[in-house]
């Protein structure tokens, strides 16, 4: 229970990160999903089915609170958690959250997460839905990677002592 | 059987998860216009707005630099900005007053801006600011320099409200230019049908569309719009005629509304007979 509760805190954290704090970080217009991160940590942690509840939860709190399509961010996060799942090893935990294959699991579930995503999102756009999903999917997944190295980081220090 | 079912959902329940999650998604995704689930999103944003208010000074220190610099260079711009929209404003007055296609036309027009505009509803209109003072009545034809607008549906003494094509109300009777095609003209909520065109005739997309002589209310000839798309429809004597407008009501701002009255012959005569058949 307690678990559970302070996931919820993190997660409204982050969600508050995300929305207030992360649009500064944009790079030509993109910007990296934290709450993905959070998912994968969550999947490597805990196991498939609870990632897959935890991705489905946390992007349909991300669809409330944003102006794009509702349920296009809970479809997409319940296959990144799904995703993430096969990564799951209770007895490879830390090894895998503290080493750059932390950072290959965020980007393989940031591809999964970004291309349903783009694509649905793009669809009846004036630009070529195929080439802007590629765009946008490349730009953010390798924003994302790239920002997933503090927190893995982090575990590695964590690791170390 | 059911302890067969029972083993297999366990095998493979992470699969069942993401497939009844995946589905529900979906289902959020079909719910995206429903007023419920607009009022949730709402609250949600207010109540995410109010958080954020709080913490905005954070942002907001680290980008002032920046954003001081910005501001100042914006300022520079507009200065100058200012100055050249004054000189077009003079420049745009003389022209006005030599405006071609008032000049040109044998019809009686009134010159109109556009001071208000719905486009994003199925009943969409404009606002206008010119009204009875003007001599504009309802019905009369609304248009611009690219073709048809709409029709003056209501009016008070200075400005009058006009039904658009993008209106589930508007009808308007129309011809093909090339081939002296006949048709109804309407708009379903999405998209500009060009109504009981039937397989045999000889409509093509590219073809131009403009107003029949059937109609009493819009003077022949005015364009408005090409055809984009002819596409056949399965189980139907039809065609699905799609109609891109020629006036880009996004951008609208100035119109010219048709003072000319009806023949009024016509229309007894018309209405008579309507009358005759529907007693």
């Amino acid at each position: 229970m307690e678990r559970h509760f302070r996931s919820i805190l993190i997660v409204l954290g982050l969600l508050l990160l995300q929305t207030a704090f992360v649009p500064l970080l944009s790079l030509g217009g993109m910007v990296p999903d934290l709450l993905l991160i959070w998912v994968v940590y969550a999947a490597l942690r805990r196991g498939q089915i609870e990632a897959t509840i935890a991705g489905f939860l946390v992007g349909l709190l991300q669809d409330l609170v944003s102006i794009q399509l509702f349920g296009l961010a809970a479809l997409s996060k319940t296959i990144a958690g799904f995703l993430a799942g096969y990564f799951y090893n209770e007895n490879k935990t830390d090894q895998t959250l503290g080493t750059y294959r932390f950072l290959l699991v965020v980007g393989l579930c940031s591809l999964g997460h970004n291309i349903p995503y783009f694509m649905i999102f793009f669809q009846g756009s004036d630009a070529s839905p195929a080439l802007a999903t590629m765009q946008y999917t490349l730009a953010t997944t390798a924003y994302t990677i790239a920002i997933s190295a503090l927190p893995m980081f982090a575990f590695s220090r964590r690791l170390a002592t | 059987m059911l302890e067969r079912l029972y083993n297999l959902f366990l095998q493979f329940r992470e699969y069942v998860l993401l497939a009844g999650l995946v589905v529900l998604s979906f289902i959020l995704l079909s719910l995206n216009d429903r007023p419920q689930v607009k009022q949730i999103r709402t609250f949600a944003t207010v109540a995410m707005g109010v958080v954020q208010n709080q913490l905005s000074f954070i942002p907001r220190y680290f980008q002032l630099k920046g954003e001081n610099e910005a501001l100042r260079r914006v300022n520079v711009e507009l200065a100058d900005e200012a100055s050249r929209l004054r000189e077009a404003k003079l420049e745009n007055m003389r022209l006005r007053s030599l405006l071609g296609l008032k000049a040109d036309s044998d019809m009686p027009l009134v010159a109109a801006n556009v001071v208000s505009k719905n486009l994003t509803l199925l009943r969409n209109s404009l606002t206008l600011d010119a009204g009875t003072a003007d001599g504009i009545q309802p019905s009369m034809p609304v248009l611009s320099e690219l073709g048809l607008v709409g029709v003056v549906i209501a009016t008070s003494e200075n400005y009058s409200i006009a039904n658009i094509l993008w209106n589930t109300d508007f009808r308007a009777s129309a011809k093909v230019q090339r081939s002296r095609v006949d048709g109804i003209l309407a708009w379903d909520g999405q998209k500009l049908i060009l109504k009981n065109i039937a397989k045999t005739l000889d409509v093509k997309a590219g073809d131009v569309l403009v107003t029949s002589d059937y109609s009493n209310t819009y003077p022949p000839d005015i364009r408005i719009g090409i055809i984009s798309s002819v596409r056949e429809e399965a189980g139907s004597l039809f065609r699905e005629v799609v109609v891109t407008p020629s006036v880009d009501f996004v951008r609208l701002e100035q119109v010219f509304v048709l003072t000319a009255v009806p023949d009024s012959e016509r229309v007894d005569l018309e209405t008579r007979v309507i009358q005759m058949l529907n007693p």
